[in-house]
């Protein structure tokens, strides 16, 4: 019991954080239905034809959406289907962080020092976890009872605690994957490993529905008996056996990562390659790029680089394919055809493209900014920064530096998806804007800067909470563009989302105003950074 | 000429000599609470190897990262050969050397590349330089960081404070986790530093280590500087060791409750 106690109180903001987000998510999302939809038959039935047009373009992140005229059907696949991509996420950095990020600061073996097993602490984090996802996802159905009493209605709570326990077991089931992959690579790779393993088991639920082919494979993955689960849907139902399976997996998960974790050395991975014996060295790495500014810092990070840059190509590639295959047989259909004509205006697949691949790529381009600003946070609390500035270099020319190797890093990645995006569209012989296509491209790049901007201001003023802050920031400013013209917020509002101010490139060009406010956000940012840098102790 | 361009460098040295290597003038840090460190003058003249002795908690890493420029006094100023930390800190650390308290973490770089890092960052580092230290110390710079022990961290922070010959060594107990085989190899390293012009400051825990080393001792109690000697004044005064010295700041109550257990 101690070490579950002690587990809770590490792990303590996940839950308050991810509480807050899916609160937050279902109470937006049904009082959004009442808005939108309101209170009649039909125009709820209006309302559930446009959003299953939407669906049809979100198959490869959200699930299936049932009964969308209804507030729970609504919230069900709006809400509760993209709290499932959130808990993953979370799963994937906690169960890492409790494997191997405790493990590196050493507070594994103090534990296991004072007389705890390796099975019981193991076991006390996975329980821990447990707790606090169902505490989080408590909290969204929380949210969707609170919305649906805003709108004056009420609902049954036995399938709004039916959707949440579903979600909490699905995170469940994504953290013992996560510690079980974590037991059996290297510390540096147990993140990177578990993501593309959970990223993978996502992919061949959602994109079953596109490619066939992948349906006999959708049993091995714990997103697909979560979308089983539809107990807010008219009609639908929680499923009991998926649920149990989802909690089987994550058992049975557990208890091999235990019996490894049993077998392996502490800090050592289980499964260890040979190491070629190399004779000692006394001399200095000779190469001349750890000497150039800013081109070292590239150089240092140059394996998450490689991988952000071959990652988003891959990606890209695929929602190429994706939106062909997705457009085609809405083509087929003649009066879609023509609707779809008259808006994109003879640019169809760059419309749609732009609008499936950037959508995502913005996400993607948040994320590379918001783990640029979590290294410059861990720089500041594990001693590197006073280390670097106790070399003769100005606290300015560090968060220039830092800046600039961020914008070409953004650059080579966002370099990296346009040429795949490009050849990809070239091999399938489909007609796409190519100027516009470079344009979107390089717009990612101030779209991260903002992110970035924020974040240096963060990391200057409160380098352990930047990282969370910047999160958060990220969240209200993806909520704010979607909720901004469906509340007919006022523009000056909706343009403190960056998202908004990138706008639509491929499909309505580069929005230049959104495009210089980015500019300015970006030089505020870091001029306000440096200033703050300047001021405060460091390693304090 | 020639004898002018020798005047000037005469008169340059001089001003050099006459310039303390640290001085601080009532410098301060106030954390609240009776914690930090209060109204600090400190001298440390040049070719001096300076002891900076306390218990912790004292102020010893308060003291070292104020003359680093990493944190902002209160009040008060610190100055490394005339030039004021917090103002002119690019220049200061130029001529320092620094040893933080903890070693940072370099994760997977190997050694060798977080030597050539550090190094490009400061420049003027010689290859003949990194080459030696490491070999005295045998520190194998093709491992990786995370592969090393807590002394052989320590050594690679001994290398990267070193490496450039700096005018000042600023170290912040600079043989923890060192053993006594290494020690004694610093040791010599300082020695030989302090012969070759530089100054040294270094905080310790290790009374006989300070004994052995250091020119001049400084005995911090709450954050206050409560007695700077030079050891071979004290050796022939006749007074007692410096252990005795250090624990006379001590009142009997402060060493009972340090004795004791929680």
């Amino acid at each position: 019991m101690t070490a579950i106690r002690f587990g809770l109180r590490l792990g303590r903001w996940g839950p308050l954080g991810f509480s807050f987000l899916t609160f937050a998510s279902s109470l937006i999302q049904a009082v959004g239905f009442y808005q939108i939809a309101g209170h009649t038959a039909a125009s709820r039935a209006a309302f559930a034809q446009s959003m299953s047009q939407l669906a049809a373009q979100l198959t490869f992140i959200l699930p299936p959406p049932a009964g969308l005229s209804t507030v729970g059907g609504y919230v069900e696949w709006r809400a509760f289907g993209g709290l499932a991509i959130l808990f993953g996420v979370w799963a994937l950095v906690s169960g890492s962080g409790a494997t191997r990020g405790d493990e590196e600061r050493g507070l594994v073996e103090a534990v296991l020092a004072s007389g705890v097993t390796r099975s019981r602490w193991l076991a006390s984090r996975v329980i821990g976890y447990a707790a606090m996802a169902l505490i989080a996802a408590l909290a969204g159905g929380l949210g969707l009872v609170a919305g649906v009493a805003v709108g004056g209605e009420s609902i049954n709570l036995g399938p709004v605690v039916e959707i949440c326990v579903a979600l909490a077991a699905l995170g469940l089931s994504c953290y013992s994957l996560t510690v079980l992959i974590a037991q059996v690579v290297g510390a540096r790779v147990a993140t990177a490993a578990a993501g593309v393993v959970l990223l993978a088991l996502f992919l061949v639920n959602r994109l079953s529905q596109t490619f066939t082919w992948l349906a006999a494979w959708r049993w091995i993955s714990p997103f697909h008996y979560y979308e089983l689960n539809q107990p807010l849907a008219p009609g639908g139902a929680f499923d009991a056996r998926a649920t149990l399976t989802m909690l089987g997996i994550a058992t049975v998960g557990a208890a091999v990562a235990a019996v490894a974790f049993e077998w392996r050395d502490l800090g050592a991975p289980l499964v260890r390659w040979p190491s070629r014996r190399s004779p000692a060295g006394y001399e200095a790495s000779r190469s001349p790029l750890w000497r150039i500014p800013v081109v070292r810092g590239l150089y240092e990070r140059r394996a998450g680089l490689a991988t952000w840059a071959v990652a988003l190509a891959a990606l890209a590639v695929l929602f190429v394919y994706l939106t062909k295959t997705v457009l085609q047989p809405l083509l087929s259909i003649p009066t879609l055809s023509q609707f779809f004509g008259a808006h994109a205006g003879g640019q169809l697949f760059t419309t749609f493209l732009g609008y499936i691949w950037l959508t995502f790529a913005q996400l993607l381009f948040a994320a590379f900014a918001i783990t640029q600003v979590a290294r410059w946070s861990a720089e500041d609390s594990d001693g590197r920064l006073e280390v670097i500035l106790s070399t003769p270099r100005s606290r300015a020319s560090v968060v220039v530096e830092r800046a600039v190797a961020l914008t070409l890093g953004a650059l080579l990645v966002a370099t990296a998806s346009g040429l795949a995006v490009g050849l990809a569209a070239h091999n399938q012989a489909v007609d796409i804007n190519r100027e516009r296509l470079a344009e979107g491209t390089l717009l990612l790049v101030p779209f991260a800067l903002v992110f970035a901007a924020a974040g240096a201001v963060l990391a200057a003023w409160n380098p352990r909470a930047a990282v969370g802050l910047l999160g958060g920031l990220a969240f209200a400013s993806y909520l704010l563009d979607e909720l901004g013209p469906l509340f007919k917020w006022p523009t000056w509002v909706q343009d403190l989302s960056a998202f908004k101010l990138f706008g639509t490139p491929l499909s309505s060009g580069v929005d230049r105003g959104g495009l210089a406010i980015m500019i300015v956000i970006i030089l505020v940012g870091f001029g306000a950074s440096i200033l703050l840098m300047e001021r405060r102790d460091v390693g304090a | 000429m020639k004898f002018e361009v020798a005047q000037l460098h005469g008169a340059y040295m001089l001003r050099e000599m006459a310039v303390s290597a640290i001085r601080t003038s009532k410098l301060s840090k106030d954390y609240g609470a009776g914690r930090g460190l209060f109204d600090l003058d400190l001298d440390v003249i040049p070719q001096e190897v300076f002891g900076y002795l306390g218990p912790n908690g004292a102020g010893k890493t308060t003291t070292i990262r104020l003359l680093m420029g990493m944190i902002k006094p209160s009040a008060g100023g610190a100055y490394v050969f005339g030039l004021d930390c917090n103002r002119d800190y690019v220049e200061v650390k130029r001529r320092v050397g620094y040893l933080p308290g903890d070693m940072p973490q370099f994760g997977s770089l190997r050694g060798k590349e977080v030597v050539a890092y550090l190094g490009g960052m400061r420049g003027g580092v010689d290859p003949k330089s990194v080459h030696g230290i490491a070999e005295r110390f045998d520190l194998d710079l093709n491992r990786r960081f995370r592969e090393y022990s807590s002394g052989n961290k320590r050594k690679l922070g001994i290398l990267l404070a070193f490496m450039h010959k700096p005018d000042l060594l600023i170290l912040d107990e600079p043989t923890n986790g060192l053993d006594p085989l290494n020690q004694q190899e610093f040791y010599e390293l300082l020695r030989e530093a302090r012969d070759g012009g530089a100054s040294v400051f270094l905080s310790s825990h290790v009374l006989s280590e300070v004994e052995h080393v250091c020119d001049t001792v400084g005995i911090l109690r709450d954050g206050k500087l409560v007695r700077v000697a030079r050891l071979d004044d004290l050796r022939a005064a006749g007074e007692t060791s410096l252990e005795e010295i250090f624990l006379s700041y001590y009142s009997d109550t402060d060493r009972e409750q340090k004795a004791l257990p929680e």
